[in-house]
């Protein structure tokens, strides 16, 4: 079943007088369930499609469906509290606030809902152990390593029970152990959870995490390259 | 509702960016602070120069003279007053002051004779420790006024010095008049023999009017019962002549409000700059709050809490302490035996607090739209 449906899907930047298009008729469709890579030269749209799948950046042009919603058709405000409700960012960098500590991170995300007090702390526990560092809860982002860092922001990311994930080169920046954890912690979420999950990389080692495997180039799918395995 | 859900947010905001927090708190409070003193000398000014509906005093003055020790009257006008039709009666009064400049530490004696004094005065007079028989008792007693006993920390059976005069303190009283409360009554001889060639001379005299509708026209008849003689005279309504004889001290604390305002703008600016400085370096930060969800309005809101936050603790530390002392200092601004009292009054915390209140959303409001409508995604690009 399609969650995600691209089409002809296209956004451009001007700058000065000239037309940047990071993406250009972009024709993608991603099922639910499904945990995607996606790579690709630097410059040729990834992040900028994440950024329009997650609802932070609208199309220039072109149809952008997500679990049957039509984000180009919301409000700025509607477009933000579908955010707080569908997906989950997880940044390369993390982009945790530093002046909270890794509990008052994930609980950031539920502020918006109606919860008690109690059921956030139910909730923000539930997803510090899912990503093993319920005992770090009290740590500010600066007493945390990069890998355990990464590990609050999935936490934040799932919070909410999204159904979609989102990680631009979420081992970008981490050592090959503190990666497999990431990784192997990502697969879990969405073999055992179900997450979709659309996720940006370099390394071509953390495909193989993934249930299939897309290369960009200049805005657009290189379909020559595309491999699809059947999920299990 | 959202925000309140979110308000732990700014707080740990606040306290957890202790240095700058604390910065510009600390300059927000200085500024409140001058500005609160400001607002309390002019509560004072107001409360000397203003005419409550039902005064019935005057004051008889020598003509074309400002101050106690060159408006010289005979006491013997006292009679020739009294005479003049809606007089109810006349208070020869010989006023000394400690220091001929202005001061926030004067002590201005009054002479006056005891009898005819407690007569018109005594039930305006509520005594707050010691003795009125006691006052009528000794001659060198004087009964001082709350602010100034506050300020020298006299209590009954003290003995104080000041202006080469030594007086017992009898009594310490309250009055509603701020004029009584900075002063210390005394007997009219006993001043007069302090000084040289000085019995039979007093400095004014305070009259009773029958009718507050009267008083117009009785000064006017008492100036001109005295046109003509050696030591003519200049009568005033009480608030009159304190606006007279205070009037550059009165210029001054007018001036000294567009010192407040100034005051005003330099915490707009402090809390300005703080949120401002504070926005430019969490772009991403709140690129990540509305990637999570929340609304530009929402950000727009936290960010002006923030800056309301700031304001307000500031004010609140600079305008109590501004009263703190005013209170605990009990100052009088004064000037030639008049007095203009620094007034502590409680509402001007809140006035401090409503003002803070208000340039915090100012000060908050257009760095925070600002962040509000940055492209999510080109903050994270440029971060
Ligand atoms: N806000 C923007 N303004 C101008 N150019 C942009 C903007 N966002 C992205 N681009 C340009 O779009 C192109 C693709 O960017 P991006 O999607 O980040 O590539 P990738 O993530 O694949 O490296 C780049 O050339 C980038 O400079
Ligand atoms: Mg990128």
């Amino acid at each position: 079943m399609t969650l995600i449906e691209c089409r002809e899907l296209t956004r451009e930047y001007r700058k000065g007088g000239s037309v940047i298009r990071p993406l250009d008729g972009l024709d993608l469709d991603v099922d639910r369930g499904e945990f995607l890579s996606l790579m690709g030269p630097s410059g040729s749209g990834k992040t900028t499609l994440l950024n329009l799948i997650a609802g932070i950046d609208s199309p220039t042009s072109g149809r952008l469906l997500v679990d049957g919603t039509d984000l180009a058709a919301l409000t700025r405000s509607r477009l933000a509290a579908w955010r707080s409700e569908h997906v989950g960012y997880v940044f390369q960098l993390y982009n945790l606030v530093p002046v909270l500590t890794a509990y008052e991170n994930v609980e950031l995300p539920l502020l918006l809902h109606p919860l008690s007090r109690r059921e956030r702390h139910e909730r923000v526990v539930s997803a510090l152990g899912r990503v093993g560092l319920d005992d770090r809860d009290s740590h500010y982002p600066r007493q945390l390593s990069g890998g355990q860092e990464q590990r609050v922001a999935i936490a934040r990311a799932i919070v909410t029970n999204p159904a979609i994930l989102v990680a631009d080169e979420p081992t970008g920046d981490l050592d090959k152990a503190s990666a497999h954890a990431v990784m192997s912690l990502l697969q879990e979420l969405n073999s055992e959870l179900g997450k979709t999950i659309i996720m940006v990389t370099h390394d071509p080692a953390t495909t193989a995490y993934s249930s299939r495997t897309l290369h960009l180039d200049k805005g657009r799918l290189a379909e020559a390259n595309e491999s699809r395995e059947v999920p299990a | 509702m959202t925000l309140p859900r979110c308000l732990p947010y700014v707080l740990k905001q606040v306290t957890r960016h202790r240095v700058r927090s604390l910065l510009t708190v600390a300059g927000i409070a200085i500024a409140m602070f001058l500005f609160t003193v400001v607002q309390a000398m002019s509560e004072g000014v107001g409360e000397a120069t203003s005419a409550s509906a039902n005064e019935t005093t005057l004051v008889v003055y020598r003509k074309d003279r400002y101050c106690p020790a060159t408006s010289q009257l005979p006491q013997d006008y006292q009679r020739r007053i009294e005479s003049v039709e809606g007089v109810v009666s006349a208070t020869p009064t010989k006023v000394v002051v400690s220091n001929c400049r202005t001061s926030l530490d004067v002590v201005t004696y009054r002479g006056v004779p005891k009898d005819a004094f407690l007569r018109d005065r005594g039930d305006a007079l509520e005594i707050v420790a010691g003795s009125v028989a006691d006052w009528q008792r000794r001659t060198d007693a004087a009964l001082v006024g709350e602010t100034l006993a506050n300020r020298r920390a006299l209590r009954p059976g003290m003995t104080f010095d000041a202006a080469g005069i030594t007086v017992y303190v009898a009594g310490v009283f309250r009055s509603d008049d701020p004029q009584d409360q900075n002063v210390a009554f005394t007997s009219l001889e006993f001043v007069q023999l302090a000084g040289r060639d000085q019995l039979g001379i007093v400095t004014q005299f305070e009259v009773k009017v029958a009718d507050a509708s009267l008083l117009e026209d009785v000064a006017a008849s008492i100036d001109e019962t005295f046109a003509t003689a050696q030591e003519p005279t200049a009568t005033f309504t009480k608030q009159a002549f304190v606006g007279r004889i205070a009037s550059d001290l009165i210029e001054l604390v007018g001036f000294a409000r567009w010192l407040g305002l100034g005051c005003l703008a330099a915490v707009l600016a402090l809390v300005g700059n703080s949120i401002l400085l504070s926005v430019q370096s969490r772009v991403s930060e709140h690129a990540v709050l509305q990637t999570l969800g929340f609304s530009g309005r929402l950000v727009t809101a936290l960010i002006v809490a923030e800056g309301i936050l700031l304001a307000i603790v500031g004010g609140a530390v600079g305008a109590s302490a501004a009263l703190a002392v005013a209170h605990i200092g009990s100052f009088a601004l004064s000037v030639e035996g008049t007095s203009i009292p620094i007034i502590a009054d409680p509402a001007l915390l809140l006035t401090g607090l409503v003002v803070c209140g208000v340039i915090g959303v100012v000060a908050g409001l257009f760095p925070a739209w600002q962040a509000s409508r940055r492209e999510i995604a080109a903050c994270f690009r440029t971060a």
